[in-house]
């Protein structure tokens, strides 16, 4: 049990390693999810299970796809200046 | 005389709720009976940190060194805590580089940020809360 402990905590002690691979990207899921979180937790003027889920994930939604937007907007114009 | 004691009571509570949502995230909103609130904050905030963290290591808690004062203040936004484990990277000690320093280095600072939300959050919710009473 201790030693568990003690390899848990040791793991924020090294870094992990990965590369700048597309997959890497991922990682702005679970960031967006908790800015739509905690955005939504002070804004509902009520929390309710099925009304905070439902008003996340619709803000969560509305990010990726404004970031999908961007990108694909960016990814335009740079083929188009580059060629 | 009384309407100034009242108002210095007020602004000592606004105080202590802004204090408390600064050393424990979500703590500010509990004092104000928002459980529900208190207990989302606290998971969500604290999940991204130690997810920030688990990528970087606790080197991307780096105070004394080339980190942009912006990141640092964002980081200290989290918890006084943070001040410690500055203490603990300080020097070097865990040494990270390039695109896992830059991740956690995004997820440490934006949960510090998104914790100054609920920090600024708790303390209008407390200030509204001592008006209401007034306006009858």
């Amino acid at each position: 049990m201790v030693m568990d402990a003690i390899f848990i905590i040791a793991t924020f002690t090294e870094p992990e390693k990965f590369g700048t691979n597309p997959q890497s990207m991922l990682w702005l899921l679970p960031l967006v999810a908790a800015i739509a979180i905690i955005y939504k937790a002070t804004k509902l003027p009520a929390i309710t299970a099925a009304n905070f889920i439902k008003e996340a994930a619709i803000l969560f939604g509305s990010i990726i796809v404004f970031v999908i937007i961007a990108a694909l907007t960016l990814h335009a114009f740079a083929w188009l200046i580059t060629g | 005389m009384m309407a100034l004691h009242t108002r210095e009571k007020q602004t000592l509570f606004l105080l202590i709720v802004g204090l408390l949502a600064w050393l424990v995230p979500g703590a500010g909103h509990f004092v104000l009976k928002e459980k529900e609130r208190s207990i989302i904050i606290f998971v969500t905030i604290m999940l991204t940190f130690c997810v920030g963290i688990y990528i970087g290591s606790i080197g991307v808690i780096n105070l004394y060194g080339a980190t942009p004062w912006y990141v640092v203040g964002a980081q200290v936004m989290n918890s006084p805590m943070v001040l410690v484990l500055g203490k603990m990277t300080a020097g070097g000690a865990y040494p990270v580089h390039g695109w896992p320093n830059e991740i956690g280095q995004i997820y440490t600072s934006t949960a510090g940020l998104l914790n100054l939300l609920c920090i600024v959050n708790a303390v209008y919710l407390a200030y509204l809360r001592g008006i209401e009473p007034a306006r009858g």
